[in-house]
């Protein structure tokens, strides 16, 4: 079994001490990626069963501890585990019976204080699980402090939250904070060991709910971004409450009446400035390392960065999603940002190139209400194992399934995306030939008031890469005005149907239309061949048969069968209850399977031989798969009807035999709404394991609503295939670059054209002795000159004699 | 390393979304630096008729003679900066139209043939009757040659009676004639460079023969071939040994030694090419054979094509605006001409005269002295001080940064950054390009704010906005959109409408516009009912 597409933005990554590796939470392990190749190294697992919220890395104390590499993860299932994650190895598991939210520990944030003796005290977030759930305004959320070396939680609860809230730890350990609605909580945290009673407290009001804060790495600054966008900063925070002692505070106590600019509340602080640029609410808020800068970001996917001094701006924009997380590395010139839409960007740091990305599956995102029956997120490519998803920012991923990791990404509508609350335009269909040479996708404009609507066909052909492909038709409204319900290729020929609600298919082919005259005409490219109807009714889904002879269209609640290449209505089969959802040929064999997805939800198997149904089922269908040469297919169900509202989304996989309206197996599955099935052949190339047993399996693919995806054998009961056995993917160490040479590169070698002087032989003439000394006396260099010379002709000859010596004395 | 995030897309390429056009690599040659280096332009002539041939003389100053109509236009080829008629010029002694003209190998002589079937032999120092007339062809003759080399004494001809006749110009006698030489119109032909006995003619009947006339026995040629096509120009390339035959859209380049052997074939024309001469190409020393030959081609699709005849590729091609007839290069390289069929003379003047080059270079070597140039220290008065340093190359040493390239972007697309949609509508419907303001609209449907603008426009950019619908909404490219954002914006702005004078104007125009396609489909439907039953029948 291979699971994989899992979130890695679900909480913020950490980077490594030495800035090489990135630490992700991916469901319930810890994904460790090189920062130089943006792959996945190794991952943690087996220390949690619940979602890994936070990961806390310890830092280098001393330089003999360079290659020590220990982080602290705390978890939802209420467990902290501690971790060698160089070796991958689980060290410690503390229990705290509450599931964390988020968990900081400010002392190991200072250097050194890690050395043995001195308590670790870990601050958590917890959700209070006594209270009911249904308790809506109960106080769920806690702030408590554990310690973790003697495993036993320290004095009471810091604050009660409505909601577990992240916590927020200043670089240097000193504070810690969370937004509470429209406050800001902080905490003075005393040096190590503190006592409990030690710790102060004071809250920073505002008017708007608070989204996230930050505190200023040097300074006592600390900064709150709310939900309309506004960013405070309020400076020199609590002066007199978190004052060293209280007799020196009696002592400067400042009249009431001082003015603050800009504090509400008589707040403990100087004073508070607002600056406003994002339109929505502020995702994260992060001080630079040097103090000069601070980072904002949010919804429209742009980071902010603010000069503190100035209040100037500087833009990083179309990172294409809104933004969740910013982490900054030791390394002052990489960070990261994470961007709901499952991808984080390593930033070259100034500049903030994107230098490499992690890429993970990407989100489902919402269709309009009115138009969701006709969409298809997901196409799998059967060759290469890949799946091709359909995104927000009108492109389709292509995701390798059995290496987990993005291949590329095919930009459908060239528009600048920017996240907005309603989807106006939107990549409706996708759909890939069976060898993968071709794909067409289909995108919708919304009409605003019925102006503008556009419906837009575009077929690609595959380029000279994995899963590139480049446009090569784009036919406006194939359908008139009508939407688009299905979209098919039949399999083995450049040929493809589209189907509308408006009442017609519309057959098309690749051909090219080359005439001799004219070069310009020579173009190929995708026409229609044929249009059909069927009584005016509208079309519902369309699909060729495995070989490829036979079109069947499902007109409402009859099916029809069309021979594609003379566009003949062959034969009609009888009636649903309701309109037709989708329609699929079970392998080669005679049968079709069929599901509705209305009130009377029905699952049939209709056999074409007898153009009569041959069997079905009352269950609420999701998605069906057939494999390609068994009579056998896959059918995800739902528990609850469609009705319902807070249906739970749990939902079964039921594996058929077409012959028999039992199921072979079953499986139950989680988050089944909006899930895919398919079968893939197991790619011998990718598993050692299948190409040794010889049997080409079948393997079936079951993703959820939520894009994350589980291959498993149907076959067998015991899914034993081994987990893709994944190459180490870390790069080589290569020497880092720092400082001087990470900006202007490496210094050439300055030096080496002086070596490059050819060397001129000294070649001395037999006898220089006979000839330094002749001529006449004033045209001879002088004396001390020429003696120099003559020795040095002597010492040579000299050598010579003694080389040829050595070498007799050797015969 | 490049940063990998998006690129920012102009809204023309989101809406009008085309597959790439296939790739064509950016000419930089040196080939192209040289025919860049030509000064264009029309050789002032007046003429209406097509320019059936030009021909340079050998000799300098290289004079040219264009053959248009019932004259031969003569030209200074020593003049500059553009060619000047010669004082004498046209030679008018023609009862028809003039064809072929061709200087004797001194250009002291010119002979040419014409509609009437005449060849008539002029003088080029001074005005005057024909010297002599040839008469023995029945039909025009479009083909007369001097030989190339030394033979003063000698003229071929060919006609569309298919009669080839070599004459001796002084007696006016034929002495041999070929009757019958070709099944068809003879239209080209090309002497010999390395003979003065020895011609290629070309015909319409596809056929392409060479003619010596040392050879005794009458009416054989001694060789002949076949080109697959009417044969439009014969030319033979300076060794003698190739022979470049145009006809059809092709150019054949034949091996005449080895017996008439296809060695390559050209395709680059797209319709018929009319017209082949040989050219030079290349800087240095250019004045008389020197630089790399060229087979210079020219189409009636417009194009100029030079081709390498040494490596076989196509090396540079022009387009005109017209189809090109005839074609000449003066053998002092310094300038090219090219005739078309609307009696236009097109003309490239090399922009430094090659001769003028020449001298000062032999001067400076002969001198034997050049004195090394000052280098003036710069001095704060001195402009260029303080642009000291910005043209600086960097050294193999040194490290370049490249500075991002700057993305141009258009102002609505600025606009459109900046979430200044009223502004962004406003500045591309005053641009009146239809393709990219309805690129905006469709970009403000999206960000739903379309009809947000449309209200908010005041009284001038609302006559912007109806003036571009009146003049565009009935185009079938847009129709669907703007009609329905015509009746929106009517709907929407009653009031202001009816108040203002050009607004209802507009709007008036408009429905014209309106009534007047209904009208057309309304015809069209009447056009498709009438032949649907007959497709119907045919589709039977």
């Amino acid at each position: 079994m291979i699971t994989g597409g899992q979130r890695f933005v679900a909480s913020p990554p950490a980077f490594s001490q030495d800035g090489k590796k990135l630490l992700v939470c991916t469901g319930c392990t810890v994904s460790i990626f090189s920062v130089s190749t943006g792959m996945q190294i190794t991952e943690l697992e087996g220390g949690h069963t619940d979602r890994v919220t936070s990961v806390v890395v310890v830092p280098v104390g001393a330089p003999s501890s360079k290659f020590m590499s220990y982080c602290w993860t705390s978890s939802l299932d209420g467990t902290i585990c501690y971790w060698d994650f160089a070796s991958a190895e689980l060290i410690k598991k503390v229990k705290i019976q509450f599931p964390v939210h988020s968990m900081v520990i400010p002392s190991l944030s200072t250097i050194g204080s890690t050395e043995e003796g001195s308590n670790l005290y870990a601050f958590l977030s917890v959700e209070d699980i006594n209270k009911p759930a249904s308790e809506k305004k109960a106080l769920h959320g806690q702030v408590r402090i554990y310690d973790l070396k003697n495993q036993k939680p320290v004095g009471g609860l810091l604050t009660e939250t409505r909601n577990p809230e992240i916590l927020y730890a200043s670089k240097n350990g000193e504070f810690l904070g969370i937004s509470n609605k429209r406050k800001l909580h902080i905490w003075r945290i005393p040096a190590n060991n503190f006592r409990f009673d030690e710790i102060k407290k004071i809250k920073l009001h505002h008017t708007k709910k608070l989204t996230c804060l930050a505190f200023h790495s040097t300074l006592r600054m600390v900064a709150g971004g709310d939900d309309t966008g506004r960013i405070l900063i309020w400076y020199n925070f609590g002066r007199e409450k978190f004052a060293q002692n209280l007799q020196n505070l009696k002592g400067t106590k400042n009249p009431s009446d001082e003015v603050k600019p800009g504090v509400r509340n008589n707040d403990d602080v100087d004073s508070c400035t607002t600056w406003h640029w994002h339109p929505s609410e502020v995702k994260f808020l992060h001080f630079s390392s040097d103090g000069a800068y601070l980072y904002s970001g949010g919804n429209e996917g742009v980071i902010v960065v603010w000069q503190i001094d100035t209040g100037k701006k500087k833009f990083k924009p179309r990172l294409g999603s809104p933004l969740l997380y910013f982490t900054e590395s030791p390394d002052p010139s990489l960070s990261c940002v994470s961007c709901s839409d499952n991808h984080i960007h390593l930033l070259k740091m100034p500049t903030m190139d994107i230098s490499k990305s992690i890429s993970g599956i990407k989100p489902p995102f919402s269709f309009p209400l009115k138009h969701e029956g006709s969409c298809t997120q997901v196409a799998f490519e059967q060759t290469t194992g890949l799946v091709a998803v359909s995104t927000e920012d009108y492109c389709v991923q292509f995701y390798s399934l059995f290496d987990n990791h993005e291949v590329s990404e095919v930009q459908v509508c060239k528009r600048n995306f920017q996240p907005a609350d309603d989807v106006m335009l939107y990549v409706a269909l996708v759909a890939i030939s069976l060898d993968g040479s071709l794909m067409a996708t289909i995108d919708v404009t919304i009409p605003e008031e019925k102006l503008g609507g556009l419906v837009c066909l575009k077929y690609w052909t595959r380029g000279s890469l994995v899963a590139e492909y480049l446009l090569s038709t784009v036919i406006y409204e194939p359908h008139s005005d009508a939407q688009v319900s299905s979209l098919a290729f039949r399999p083995g020929h450049n040929m493809a149907v589209t189907s509308s609600y408006g009442g017609d298919f519309k057959v098309w082919v690749h051909g090219s239309h080359a005439s001799r005259n004219n070069e310009s005409m020579q173009r190929t490219g995708w026409r229609c061949q044929s249009v059909g109807s069927y009584k005016g009714k509208p079309l519902t889904a369309a699909v060729f048969s495995a070989d490829g002879s036979v079109l069947a269209i499902a007109a409402e609640t009859m099916i029809t069968l069309w021979d594609p290449d003379s566009n003949i209505l062959v034969a009609m089969i009888g009636d649903t209850l309701s309109p037709i959802t989708k329609l699929s040929f079970v392998g080669n064999s005679e049968y079709l399977v069929s599901y509705t997805h209305s009130l009377k939800p029905q699952l049939s198997v209709w056999s074409t031989s007898n153009l009569a149904l041959y069997w079905s089922h009352g269950i609420v269908t999701e998605a069906v798969s057939c494999s390609h040469d068994e009579s056998q297919f896959a059918v995800l169900a739902l528990l609850s009807s469609p009705g319902d509202a807070d249906a739970k989304g749990n939902g079964v996989i039921f594996f058929f035999h077409v012959e028999d309206p039992v199921p072979v197996a079953t499986w139950t599955v989680t988050k089944a709404k909006g899930g895919s099935l398919a079968f893939l052949p197991a790619n011998p190339s990718l598993h050692e394991s299948s190409a040794t047993n010889g049997v080409n399996q079948l393997l079936l693919i079951f993703m959820n609503g939520e894009h994350e995806y589980t291959i498993f054998n149907p076959h067998k009961e015991e899914d034993i295939i081994s987990k893709n056995s994944r190459k180490s993917q870390a790069a080589q160490d290569e020497a880092e670059r720092l400082g001087y040479t990470s900006i202007y590169g490496d210094l050439s070698n300055t030096n080496a054209k002086h070596n490059h002087f050819q060397e001129v032989p000294f070649a001395p003439s037999e006898r220089p002795w006979e000839t330094i000394f002749s001529g006449s006396s004033h045209v001879l260099p002088p004396l001390t000159k020429l003696c120099t010379s003559f020795f040095e002709s002597l010492l040579e000859k000299r050598l010579e004699n003694s080389n040829e010596m050595i070498i007799d004395a050797d015969l | 390393m490049a940063d990998e995030s998006k690129p920012f897309f102009p809204v023309e390429k989101a809406h009008h979304v085309k597959p790439p056009p296939p790739r064509r690599p950016r000419l930089n040659t040196q080939e192209s630096r040289f025919w860049r280096c030509f000064r264009h332009s029309e050789l002032a002539s007046g003429l209406i008729l097509p320019v059936t041939a030009l021909e340079f003389s050998p000799v300098a100053p290289f004079h040219l003679a264009a053959a248009c109509s019932a004259a031969v236009h003569l030209y200074d080829g020593g003049s500059s900066p553009s060619l000047a008629p010669l004082p004498h010029s046209p030679l008018s002694g023609f009862s028809d139209v003039a064809y072929s003209p061709s200087f004797r190998c001194d250009g002291s002589l010119l002979a040419a043939g014409g509609e009437s079937g005449l060849v008539q032999v002029f003088r080029l120092d001074k005005a005057g009757p024909p010297l002599r007339r040839l008469s023995a062809h029945a039909r025009p003759v479009r083909f007369v040659r001097y030989p190339r080399l030394e033979d003063k004494l000698h003229v071929f001809s060919g006609g569309d009676d298919a009669l080839l006749v070599y004459w001796d110009v002084p007696s006016e006698t034929q002495l041999i004639t070929f009757p019958g030489a070709h099944r068809d119109y003879i239209r080209a032909g090309s002497p010999s460079p390395t003979s003065p006995e020895v011609m290629a003619t070309g015909s319409y009947d596809h056929s392409i023969k060479i003619w010596d006339v040392r050879v005794p026995s009458s009416s054989n040629a001694i060789l002949s071939f076949s080109h697959g096509d009417p044969v439009e120009s014969v030319l033979f390339l300076p060794s003698g040994g190739l022979l470049a035959t145009a006809g059809g859209n092709v150019v054949k380049i034949w091996d005449v030694i080895g017996g008439g052997r296809l060695i390559h074939t050209m395709e680059g024309h797209n319709k018929t090419v009319s017209a082949l001469s040989l050219g030079r190409v290349g800087n240095a020393s250019t004045a008389l054979g020197g630089g790399e030959p060229r087979l210079l081609s020219v189409s009636i699709d417009g194009y100029m094509k030079s081709f390498d005849f040494a490596t076989f590729k196509i090396t540079h091609s022009m387009r005109y605006p017209a189809q090109l007839l005839s074609i000449g290069f003066s053998p002092s390289g310094n300038s090219r001409v090219v005739g078309t069929s609307n009696g236009v003379i097109y003309m490239g003047m090399k922009k430094k005269l090659l001769q003028e080059e020449n001298g000062t270079g032999s001067a400076s070597v002969f001198d034997g002295y050049a004195p090394e140039p000052k280098k003036q220290v710069l001095k704060p008065t001195n402009y260029r001080y303080f642009h000291r340093g910005q043209t600086e190359k960097p050294r193999e040493t040194d490290y370049p940064i490249k500075r991002a390239p700057k993305v141009k972007l258009a102002e609505h697309d600025k606009l459109l950054k900046k979430f200044r949609h009223r502004e962004a509508l406003v500045s591309v419907l005053s641009k009146k390009d239809p393709t990219s303001t309805v690129a905006v609209m469709e970009e403000l449907v999206i960000r739903k704010k379309l009809l947000k603008c449309v209200a908010n426009l005041d009284v001038d950019e609302l006559g912007l906005l109806l003036r571009f619908l009146h003049k565009y909404a009935t185009m079938p490219r847009y129709a669907r959109f703007l009609m329905n954002l015509a009746n929106k914006v009517i709907e929407m702005r009653p009031e202001d409408i009816q108040s203002n004078k050009h607004l209802s104007k507009h709007v008036g125009s408009l429905r014209r516009r309106v009534a007047e396609e209904i009208m057309i489909q309304r015809s069209l439907q009447e056009i498709q009912g009438m032949i649907s039953p007959f497709l119907i029948i045919a589709g039977r």
